[in-house]
């Protein structure tokens, strides 16, 4: 079992795509780095926290990104923006059975705050431009630093998220919630009620994760070759239907005041153990109860 | 005639004025402060029972908000000062004089008021040699403690966080003293007695539960690769050379990553059932893994460790538990224990000199020592003998004494384990201690230096071990020490000539030298990488404080 937690973006790349198909564009040697960093004496990197390239999955070909957490946190600059959004448009020309963001990322870099939130939202509209035009694009969530800010958007407008028990999903990162709304309303070094809140079983419950697997690189291949063949329905009729179930979600579990509460009215059994589940186990204990 | 009885006279005094707020043994919450201000004099010695884990959280707040105009100048004897109110005390005017050993947490505030000259300070102890005052010079009046349960009649149930108790109240009770116990609650039939009702004179109950520090608890997710490198060094170099098999882990990454390689580099090394049989240590969840390999035979404790109960529970051939399944815990044994009965101590530290001395003084903060230097320092009362004992005993003999005419007699191996630079880029080796301007600062009769360089055997790095026991002569020492300090100034300064030699001879071990492959030295070697890995290898028995969670 090779723990995709720990790995590095170049690993998970690596040991998720077929054995030596990975091509990277703009590799380190390209030198595409961030020319803000520079101006602010902060150390930069060669491929600005982002490897982005295409590979076969499966046989099938695929493009991917993968951010790096050990730099900046995986947080998207100008650079690395541009270079997700490069291939995402890459991937309109080219059709390829699915794009593959491996997101690890804490939001935009504040160093580069409005280039960076430009870049953001080109991702966005790149990633709704692709998905219309009928190629689906899959996040996968493990890493050390979760998905958050931007890229927690970004994720949401994508086919599907499959995420990990470690992996975290949201908008505001736990600290940032703890600074404006104060350690009463969320206590981010109480990590289980940081896990229990936005940690990859309750995203899996809602339904904001598609599929949920243990922390290793080849459970989440598994999980992704299985997506390559699911047909998204972007019709009207299903928007309004995923609409309809959030305005029933809110209205259920709305005044809940912790995750558990809302296992316990989703049915679960012994709520208070879901934490401590290994993913098999937890996927048997919740099915069809899940949203 | 001189009256004998004067101490016995006083103690009654003092509990005819208290009996106004008790019913029997028992006292509530809400009269604490008045019951303290019944039976503290002015001047008195008290000890208020801070330990490394567990706090008498509850009167030490009641003593901090005592009114300074009744009772003052009181001189605080305790092991550690980790909780606000235990500075609060002497800011409030309550108390004006400390002997200590450890004050980690507070230690910023006790420079600040020491130095406004708010507190005098004593001295700086060893845990052993405060507990040893505690019986010779240093007997507290008053002693403050914490047990989990009580009885109407006084007896204590400490639960498996025993610590400092035992060794406070006996040097209390038998010299005349008061013995104040906070408890969890009170119950009509304790599950075991750890301290006989006799001893107590007062219990009351605290609204919450008394405050416990998980101070041992590691997460593997933070242990480095040059940690597992200097792991594997450790293993290699030193415990299968000398078959190590009672020994002390300091507390840090450091020691977790030897724990946590244990089943793994260790056992591919063929050396289960050959080393780290017998520990003196607290119940580190890092040691979780080499437990159920079957690498460990025994453990006794300081204290306990916060989720470790029930894997405990369910262990007891390896712990010391009670009848009632939980574990005994005692300070003072287990550093007796760990001085005398264990042949190696390894901890890390934040600076050495040249001499090896070593020190985690660093200035605007009194620190104080933690358990390092009574494990850390070559027992000269032991006669027992042991493998590890003995070679390093004749390494530092030969040569040294003309032969003939060597007395035998072993010594222990006292490890320091450091990266040559710490945090910041601070070089973890330097010419001068900070604890010689601390010293300083501070008005101290000596610097506090935590393990004393004639008692270091080996200092490891990631560049390598200096065996001291095999240097000849100061010159010799200074250079080996200097050849493992790798890029910090004090290496760079190292004679290139005379490190080779030492290499040649063995003082100087690199990890080519000692066949550790490199290459090896990652995570993937660690039996657990992360707390949910340590759950799993408990079979679920062990429970981490959330904070330590990611699930």
């Amino acid at each position: 079992m090779s723990s995709y937690y720990e790995a590095s973006a170049r690993e998970r790349l690596q040991n998720l795509l077929d054995p030596g198909s990975f091509q990277e564009f703009l590799p380190p040697s390209a030198r595409a780095q961030s020319p803000h960093l520079l101006q602010l004496e902060t150390p930069a990197a060669f491929d600005d926290g982002v490897i982005v390239g295409t590979a076969t999955l499966g046989g099938a070909k695929v493009l991917a990104a993968a951010q790096e957490g050990g730099f900046m946190g995986g947080a998207v600059g100008e650079v690395h923006g541009a270079k997700i959004v490069g291939l995402l448009e890459r991937a309109l020309d080219e059709r390829p059975a699915a794009v593959l963001l491996l997101v690890e990322s804490g939001g935009v870099r504040l160093h580069e705050a409005n280039a960076g939130l430009i870049a953001v939202s080109e991702i966005m509209r790149a990633v709704l431009a692709l998905r219309s035009a009928g190629v689906p694009v899959f996040v996968l969530d493990g890493g050390q630093f979760g998905c958050f800010g931007g890229m927690g958007i970004v994720a949401r407008l994508c086919d599907a998220v499959i995420i990990s028990e470690e992996g975290r999903l949201g908008l505001s990162g736990p600290e940032v919630i703890e600074t404006t709304c104060g350690v009463e309303e969320f206590d981010s070094r109480d990590r289980a009620l940081v896990w229990r809140t936005v940690g990859g079983k309750h995203r899996y419950l809602l339904g904001e994760a598609k599929e949920i697997v243990a922390d290793d690189i080849a459970a989440f291949r598994a999980a992704a070759l299985a997506l390559l063949d699911a047909k998204p329905d972007l019709s009207l009729d299903a928007l309004a239907a995923e609409h309809e179930a959030l305005g029933r979600r809110i209205e259920r579990f709305g005044s809940a005041a912790d995750a558990t509460d809302i296992w316990r009215a989703m049915g679960l059994e012994n709520p208070e153990k879901i934490p401590v589940l290994e993913a098999d186990d937890f996927r048997a204990a919740t099915a069809g109860r899940r949203l | 005639m001189r009256d004998w009885s004067q101490q016995q006279r006083n103690r009654q005094a003092r509990l005819d004025r208290a009996a106004a707020h008790t019913s029997g043994k028992v006292v509530a919450a809400q009269d604490i402060g008045a019951l303290l201000e019944a039976v503290i004099e002015p001047g008195d010695r008290v000890c208020l029972e801070g330990n490394n884990q567990k706090q008498a959280d509850f009167l030490a707040k009641a003593l901090a908000a005592l009114d300074p105009a009744r009772a003052h100048d009181l001189h605080m004897v305790q092991s550690v000062l980790a909780l606000p109110e235990h500075i609060d005390v002497f800011e409030r005017g309550v108390a004006s004089k400390l002997d200590f050993s450890f004050s980690g947490p507070q230690a910023g505030r006790l420079a600040k008021l020491v130095s406004a000259n708010r507190i005098a300070v004593g001295a700086i102890h060893t845990y052993l040699e405060l507990f040893g005052r505690y019986f010779i010079d240093l007997t507290p009046r008053v002693s403050l403690v914490c047990a989990q349960a009580a009885d109407r009649d006084g007896n204590l149930f400490t639960g498996p966080n025993t610590e400092d108790t035992p060794v406070i109240v006996e040097a209390t009770a038998f010299k005349s003293g008061i013995v104040i116990a906070q408890v969890n609650e009170i119950v009509d039939k304790l599950p075991r007695v750890d301290i006989p009702g006799g001893w107590v004179d007062f219990v009351v109950q605290s609204p919450k539960p008394h405050y416990i520090e998980p101070l041992f608890t590691r997460d593997p997710a933070q242990i480095s690769e040059i940690q597992v490198l200097m792991a594997m060094m450790a293993i290699k170099g030193i415990y299968a050379p000398y078959e190590v098999q009672s020994l002390n882990h300091g507390i840090g990454f450091d020691t977790a990553a030897i724990e946590l390689i244990l089943p793994t580099y260790a056992d591919s090394l063929g050396l289960k059932g050959k080393i780290c049989g017998n520990w003196a240590l607290n119940p580190h969840p890092a040691l979780i893994p080499a437990i159920e390999a079957g690498f460990v035979e025994s453990v006794h404790s300081f204290g306990s460790e916060l989720g470790m109960e029930a894997y405990i529970r369910a262990r007891p051939d390896v712990f010391f538990t009670g009848p009632d399944g939980s574990m005994r815990s005692n300070r003072a044994m287990c550093q007796a224990a760990g001085h005398y009965a264990c042949d190696m101590f390894i901890g890390s530290t934040l600076q050495v000199d040249l001499y090896g001395n070593s020190s985690t003084a660093t200035l605007g903060r009194i620190a104080g020592f933690g358990g390092a230097p009574n494990m850390g320092s070559d027992a000269r009362g032991r006669r027992h003998a042991s493998t590890a004992w003995l070679k390093a005993g004749r390494e530092a003999r030969e040569g040294r004494m003309a032969k003939g005419r060597i007395m035998p007699r072993g010594q222990k191996l006292v490890v320091q384990m450091v990266e040559t630079f710490r945090e910041h880029m601070a070089p973890a080796f330097v010419e001068k201690l900070d604890a010689w301007e601390l010293a300083e600062t501070a008005n101290m009769d000596l610097p506090p230096v935590m393990i004393y360089g004639e008692d270091v055997t080996h200092i490891l790095t990631e560049e390598g071990i200096a065996n001291l026991l095999l240097c000849r002569n100061d010159e010799e020492r200074e250079q080996a020490i200097r050849g493992v300090a790798g890029y910090t100034p004090v290496g760079l300064a190292r004679d290139k000539r005379l490190v080779e030699n030492l290499r040649d001879r063995g003082v100087i071990q690199r990890p080519e030298d000692l066949g550790v492959d490199k290459r090896l030295a990652t995570r993937d070697l660690l039996a657990a990488r992360s707390m949910k890995d340590l759950v799993r290898a408990s079979g679920g028995l062990y429970d981490p404080p959330k904070r330590f969670r990611n699930w």
